[in-house]
């Protein structure tokens, strides 16, 4: 620990400057590209939890955004219609969706692979058959509007640059948790199950535990992500949460790369910006974003970050050969 | 009124059933779930549309172009999304399917809009049979349907083209050493799948409105016929799709419309979760 | 079994484990123990159902009969798991190694273990890291992925993290099959690493020059059944072992 040479200086600096960018950012932008902005970061925090459910422990989830509508709708209800204080909405939020996930998840996880997939398209569709119908828990077809803003105290959050703050806190410190989970036991634990369910149970691993914590931790985030969708935007309706969006996740994260939760950030950037910078394209967009997956598995199949990462390898190879071959010169 | 609620729940049944044995095909040849099974029938749907409603064609006629021309197009998308992935990953496969499958919904959507169509009934009218007064068209859905399925069943089981189907689906390398051209085979397959999804699509289009997201949920309860059914079984398929039709219409006539669906999928995760092999499945042995 | 290693207890106790397949019979009635300290040889033709007997005692498949006592404990119907944090681990005869993951990933899958074990404080797992790293001759930068070693590096890798856990009971099967004779080496150099822990180690071995080296005990199997348990030496002259497996191999030997 606390090694100082000059690589961790730069990626210091270069920290310091981005956070200072990103401290900058809504005073640069006009509030329509603040929103445009919050809304990618809560995109980034619902790709962040496949992250770990996908590509830490290898089981891809059709249900995030299932989970994220379970989100929106505790806070939605405990804050709203049951006028308890936001902070509460939010925490019931996250740990309402994580203990759903969690034990939903005992009976998913008895189905490997696909049959996992497809169960939890199976999930989908039944959270969007309750968010669009049961009209006392949802609003039903209507959805639920006038939600009240986030606060904290008597700190009231009601500019967009304020959300702008308060999500990227959130969105920091989850990113800080996940890369600290990558070399943790429990990380560990997911990617051997990814892996090699075999091996990983000889080592000790509990299989269907291990899926399930997983699991619930990806519906802690998507709890999260949905709360501050909620509060963000003060009305939520099901066709916000269905299965195109849950489908959109995961082909964000592909775009990105699976390997690791920047591949999540960039593939989220990619996804809510590219629309905005290609105004112009904008009812193409979809379109350009289904060809573009099936264009990029052929081309890179492990996403912008692996095939970065391998450009990168093949470059220093490159080089060295170049520098043995002009000192045999 | 019982009568009609069978007949009505058959012939959806036997419509998720054929989209269903279309991806237990591709499953067998080729080991990968197809995402985008679902929107070739919304391409189907469409596609007979414009035949029928824009060109003014008979609706015989233009089911039959649809189902060959929507056979073509699965070709296609083979070389597009499972050919050059053949070696990688099979979770870059699923995603290059589900690409595929947001495409055609967008590229529907540019070409014919969001608002709903409507086609022709493959025979309108009604008739009466066992004291039951019944649409046409649903009792021609099944009698298509099942002559669909039967075809299949033959072209698979009887003839050489299904034996070196099958033999290029149990072994490729095998096959290829036989003198098999699994190219062929393999395109020959997504040909027969997508053409019978194709014919799915025309006959539910004149229940359902044709949407460019009408597949997306008549794909996932054709999936789910084929869980319930059991992985890679034909037969399974079939008796599944026939079980989801029936829940689908007797959920909505007598538990509530709106949470019909929702039924279809909790009775999908409690089979699931009952006998995950499905009814057909072998149970998946301890020694793999 | 009356061959009770210097009075030592038994780590681990078969007691008529039978398991089959369909018609096939795996495992007939085997019967063995495991002492602390010693190396038990699992020897016999292909298919004669060691690897499943490794899969039986780990709980990767479960017996159709008889028991398996790990300590004292009955874990016969224990799941995989559980075993290992009880101290069973094991390699394979193909390395699982997560293929996805970075070497460091896959070593402290292993610290993890022997703390879940509470075999290790965070203390001296470096040291033991470094010894077994140093034993094995493997030179390892730790953030290159398991694919830039050669297949004889991974499955001494494995190895090393296997013991790394401090097991009481240590399953290897085939260690040195596709190893070249310094690799060899290094993994008998590993085993009595793992003898000094007073492990218990089980040996699947083809390499009749390694199990007869390093067993101090051995038992036979052909199509599910112990045709012969004892010393190296006596199995050696076991008629019934030469018809089975070791005459061939032996002449081949020779030849």
């Amino acid at each position: 620990m606390g090694r100082i040479n000059r690589k961790n200086l730069v990626l210091l600096f270069l920290g310091v400057l981005v956070l200072a960018l990103l401290i900058n950012l809504p005073n640069t932008s006009s509030i329509y590209m603040v929103r445009v902005l919050n809304m990618t970061m809560i995109t980034y925090l619902a790709v962040l939890s496949l992250y770990v459910v996908f590509g830490m422990a290898g089981q891809s989830s059709f249900a995030q955004c299932g989970l994220m509508g379970i989100g929106a709708y505790i806070t939605a209800n405990v804050s709203t219609r049951w006028g308890y204080p936001p902070i509460l909405g939010m925490a019931a939020s996250m740990l309402g969706t994580a203990l759903f996930a969690f034990i939903i998840g005992f009976a998913l996880f008895r189905l490997r692979r696909f049959y996992f997939s497809f169960s939890t398209i199976a999930l989908m569709t039944i959270l969007n058959g309750i968010f669009a119908n049961w009209t006392k828990g949802t609003g039903g077809p209507v959805g639920m509007g006038n939600l009240v803003q986030f606060s904290v105290g008597n700190f009231i959050f009601n500019t967009e640059a304020k959300y702008y703050y308060l999500i990227l806190g959130f969105s920091i410190a989850a990113s800080i948790i996940i890369w600290k989970l990558f070399r943790s036991p429990l990380g560990r634990s997911f990617m051997a199950v990814r892996d090699n369910e075999t091996a990983a149970s000889c080592m000790g691993v509990n299989i269907l535990l291990t899926k399930n914590i997983a699991f619930a931790i990806s519906g802690l985030l998507c709890g999260l992500a949905g709360s501050l969708f909620a509060f963000l935007s003060g009305y939520i309706s099901a066709t916000s949460f269905a299965l195109p969006q849950s489908q959109l996740y995961l082909v964000v994260i592909m775009i990105g790369g699976s390997s690791s939760p920047i591949g999540a950030l960039i593939g989220s950037i990619l996804i809510n910006l590219l629309p905005e910078w290609l105004r112009f394209l904008k009812d193409y967009m979809m379109l350009i974003y289904g060809v573009g997956i099936m264009g990029l598995m052929i081309v890179l199949p492990e996403g912008l970050v692996g095939g970065g990462k391998d450009l990168y390898a093949k470059l220093i190879k490159w080089k060295r050969s170049r520098a043995d071959a002009e000192q045999g010169l | 009124m019982i009568i009609q609620l069978i007949v009505t729940g058959i012939s959806l049944g036997v419509v998720y059933g054929l989209i269903g044995m279309g991806m237990v095909l591709i499953f067998r040849a080729v080991g990968i779930v197809n995402f985008a099974q679902g929107d070739f029938l919304m391409l189907g749907a469409f596609i007979c549309f414009a035949f029928n409603q824009k060109m003014g064609m008979p609706i015989w006629l233009s089911f039959a172009i649809t189902a060959v021309l929507i056979g073509l197009s699965g070709i296609v998308f083979q070389y597009i999304t499972y050919w050059p992935l053949r070696n990688a990953q099979d979770k870059a496969i699923i995603v290059s399917t589900l690409g595929a499958s947001i495409a055609l919904r967008e590229m529907t959507k540019l070409v014919w809009g969001s608002t709903p169509q409507t086609i022709d009934p493959l025979k309108g009218g009604i008739v009466k049979i066992a004291g039951a007064f019944l649409q046409w068209q649903y009792v021609i859905i099944i009698i298509f349907a099942a002559l669909l399925m039967s075809l299949v069943y033959f072209l698979l089981e009887k003839t050489l083209l299904g034996n070196i189907m099958q033999a290029t689906a149990q072994d490729k390398y095998a096959a290829s050493l036989m003198g098999i051209p699994i190219a062929v085979a393999i395109a020959l397959t997504f040909f027969i799948s997508m053409l019978i999804t194709g014919a799915g699509g025309v006959m539910l289009a004149p229940i359902f409105f044709i949407t460019n997201t009408m597949g997306v949920l008549a794909g996932v309860k054709a999936f789910a016929a084929v869980v319930i059914g059991g992985f890679g079984s034909v037969q399974g398929a079939i008796i599944g799709g026939l079980l989801i039709g029936l829940i689908e219409v007797f959920a909505g006539t007598y538990i509530s419309t709106t949470y019909k669906d929702t039924v279809v999928f909790a009775v999908l995760i409690i089979s699931l979760l009952v006998r995950p092999q499905g009814l057909f499945g072998e149970k998946i042995a301890e020694k793999a | 079994m009356q061959n009770s290693s210097n009075g030592k207890e038994a780590v681990l106790t078969l007691n008529k484990v039978c398991k089959n397949f369909g018609g096939v019979v795996a495992a007939k009635d085997i019967s063995f123990e495991l002492y602390p300290g010693e190396v038990f040889g699992l020897i016999g033709p292909n298919g004669a159902g060691k690897t499943t007997l490794i899969n039986l005692i780990t709980g990767i498949y479960k017996v159709d009969g008889g028991t398996i006592v790990l300590n004292g404990h009955d874990i016969t119907r224990a799941p995989a798991h559980t075993r290992a944090r009880r101290g069973i681990t094991r390699t394979f005869q193909h390395p699982h190694l997560l293929n996805r993951c970075d070497i460091e990933t896959n070593i402290y899958l292993g610290v993890d273990l022997a703390r879940k074990n509470k075999m290790l404080n965070s203390h001296d797992h470096k040291k033991l890291l470094d010894e077994l790293l140093e034993v094995a001759g493997l030179r390892l930068n730790m953030r290159d992925g398991i694919d830039k070693l050669a297949y004889g590096q991974q499955k001494l890798l494995e190895v090393v993290r296997a013991i790394l856990t401090r097991p009481s009971v240590l399953l290897l099967d085939e260690p040195a099959a596709g190893l070249n004779q310094r690799e060899m080496d290094h993994i008998v150099a590993l085993v009595d690493i793992a003898l000094k822990m007073n492990s218990a180690v089980l040996m699947i071995e083809h390499r009749m020059d390694l199990v007869m080296s390093i067993c101090n005990r051995i038992t036979v199997l052909n199509f599910g059944n112990q045709i012969a348990s004892g010393k190296p030496a006596e199995i050696q002259d076991n008629p019934v072992v030469i018809e089975a497996y070791l005459g061939r191999k032996r002449g081949a030997k020779n030849s």
